[in-house]
């Protein structure tokens, strides 16, 4: 086996990954203005929903998905419902919501440490038995196409409703300017509450991808988060297609990164990226 | 009453922690997430010197807050780019970074497996083998921390910093060199943080490098936090309530996996219920 192709591949494959994440988080971020860090819990909420739903109870893998889904949007609605609506209305800065998020991220990923335990759990009931896919001498699972489809599936669909419907309309307009659209007679509550349901599931989504592909933990959502921000950032914070751009690059300097040392400094790249990406480019590739 | 003295001792090492990141965060209003990486650089440092060149432990701390306040005067420069949230964001990703580092350099650092056996400090011929004796020492530093730290805090440098805090650009407006004043009490709050890392290594006489990851820098901030934000009496309370918490718990009588994470999720909680109701902490005379 070639090792260029498969590197080509794995790239492709992590940047699907951390595109449906960045989506997610960028329609919440682009929306509501802060970094909502308890996003990276929710990744984790719907992987183990589904390992409740169809590892421990036996229900079908599409049923146990879709609840999944509907589970991570609603603990993303009540969360924002609970903490982050009440402090902005009280117009607190951003660092608070920071810190707030922070809080959340640290609970709800410890209380799904308590409710499944720390362990390492696999989603799929046929690891290792999965169809593979040989591409230009590397090798892809069934998974991991299914991940890359419905990355772009997610990335045409928003697009699409940003540019076409109404409700669309009315997210970009909050995000440009809150206040205004109040006074144009925007529900802005009511559509904030939406964007967060629908990006915590898409979160939620992201997280149950990984859980198929390779497997999940309680604390997995950190750094695939803070992977998810980086991507945003680097292509161009609340641009839809920005984050996809980011996610793809980012996965590329990262896998091409540890061709000679260690896979293990993948995070380390990760963040220097970032940390370049902040000093010369601070609106990244795509402006908004 | 052996167990007495270990909390008390965990207390002043994470109070020096805590006035530290004071300086940085309350005082200055920089919100940076990243002093777990200094306080890993004084205790490897002083765990390196001391396992394999037999090094006085004192010499071999002194010898950290060199390395230390390098490190953080390159970081702290790179970091004064930014502002808030993304400050918050840069600080994250140099954590990750050190974080890498202890992890791979393994010829350096051991990675993963860490270095035991580091001695016990000692002082003209008297080593602080005993607990209660390490209390003294840890006591000590803690009081002369604690001095430093006021000394700051009453002087016109600490005025600036206030000012830098409440409005940079009317400081600078005043003719004061902000990016001086925000880099020193950034090293200095990082050499602290190295000195409570010197402490902390040598009386666990084990480092690895799972106790300087980026949780461990939102466990500092919450800590300050919840004492109160620009008030040194605060970071110690604050220090004192976080450590005694998890005994307390654990005297309630949860096995200890679940009391590990029933501590994350008190932590998550506090943060979450103090940027809604008391976002200045206890006693804190500044708020985000």
């Amino acid at each position: 086996m070639d090792i260029l192709p498969q590197l080509i591949l794995n790239s492709i494959i992590a940047g699907a990954i951390y595109a449906t994440i960045a989506l997610g988080f960028n329609l919440i971020y682009g929306t509501a203005k802060f970094f909502d860090l308890g996003y990276g819990a929710l990744m984790a909420v719907g992987g183990y929903s589904v390992f409740y739903f169809y590892k421990t109870l036996g229900l079908d893998l599409y049923l146990s998905i879709l609840i999944g889904i509907l589970i991570t949007g609603t603990i993303g609605l009540l969360v924002y419902k609970l903490v982050y609506s009440p402090l902005r209305k009280r117009k607190s800065s951003g660092m608070v919501l920071l810190v707030a998020a922070l809080g959340v991220l640290t609970a709800l990923q410890a209380i799904v440490a308590i409710l499944f335990t720390s362990q390492f759990q696999t989603l799929s009931k046929s690891a290792g038995l999965e169809k593979v896919f040989n591409i230009l001498g590397g090798v892809i699972t069934q998974t991991q196409l299914v991940t890359l489809a419905i990355g772009l599936v997610i990335m045409v669909t928003i697009g699409l409703v940003f540019k076409y419907t109404l409700f669309g309309k009315a997210v970009k307009a909050i995000g440009d300017d809150e206040e205004v659209s109040k006074i144009v007679g925007i529900n802005t509550e009511k559509i904030i509450g939406w964007v967060f349901f629908i990006g915590s599931a898409i979160g939620g989504l992201a997280g149950i991808l990984i859980g198929l592909d390779t497997g999940i933990e309680p604390a997995m959502g950190m750094s695939l988060l803070l992977k998810g921000v980086i991507a945003c950032i680097i292509g161009g914070i609340g641009n839809v297609y920005g984050g996809v751009i980011g996610a793809f690059l980012l996965a590329f300097i990262e896998n091409f990164g540890i061709w000679h040392i260690s896979g293990e400094w993948k995070d380390a790249i990760a963040f220097a990226v970032l940390i370049l990406f902040l000093l010369f480019r601070p609106h990244g590739i795509l402006k908004k | 009453m052996e167990y007495l003295i270990h909390i008390a001792i965990l207390i002043s090492i994470y109070a020096i922690l805590g006035l530290s990141l004071n300086l940085i965060v309350g005082f200055t209003g920089l919100l940076s997430v990243t002093q777990a990486a200094f306080y890993g650089i004084g205790a490897y440092t002083t765990a390196i010197l001391l396992t394999s060149t037999g090094m006085n432990f004192f010499l071999a701390m002194i010898i950290g807050t060199i390395i230390t306040a390098v490190c953080s005067l390159a970081i702290g420069f790179v970091l004064s780019k930014f502002r808030d949230d993304y400050y918050a964001l840069g600080s994250f990703g140099f954590n990750v970074i050190i974080f890498s580092i202890f992890m791979n350099w393994q010829s350096l650092t051991r990675g993963p497996l860490g270095i035991p056996g580091i001695p016990r400090p000692s002082l003209f011929g008297f080593t602080f083998s005993e607990n209660i004796w390490f209390l003294v020492l840890s006591t000590v530093l803690l009081i002369l921390i604690y001095l430093v730290c006021r000394f700051i805090a009453n002087s016109s440098f600490g005025r600036v910093l206030k000012a830098i805090r409440e409005d940079e650009e009317a400081i600078s407006a005043f003719g004061y060199r902000t990016l001086w004043y925000k880099l020193s009490i950034f090293v200095i709050g990082a050499v602290m943080a190295s000195i409570a890392g010197s402490l902390f290594a040598s009386y666990i006489t084990f480092v690895d490098p799972s106790s300087f990851a980026l949780t461990e820098s939102i466990f500092i901030l919450a800590m300050i936090i919840l004492g109160g934000l620009a008030n040194n009496k605060g970071a110690v309370i604050g220090a004192a309530c976080l450590i005694l918490l998890p005994e307390i718990l654990r005297f309630v009588g949860f096995p200890d996996d679940v009391a590990a994470q029933m501590r994350q999720v008190s932590y998550g909680v506090i943060l979450i219920f103090l940027m809604l109701y008391r976002p200045q902490g206890l006693v804190g005379e500044y708020r985000l």
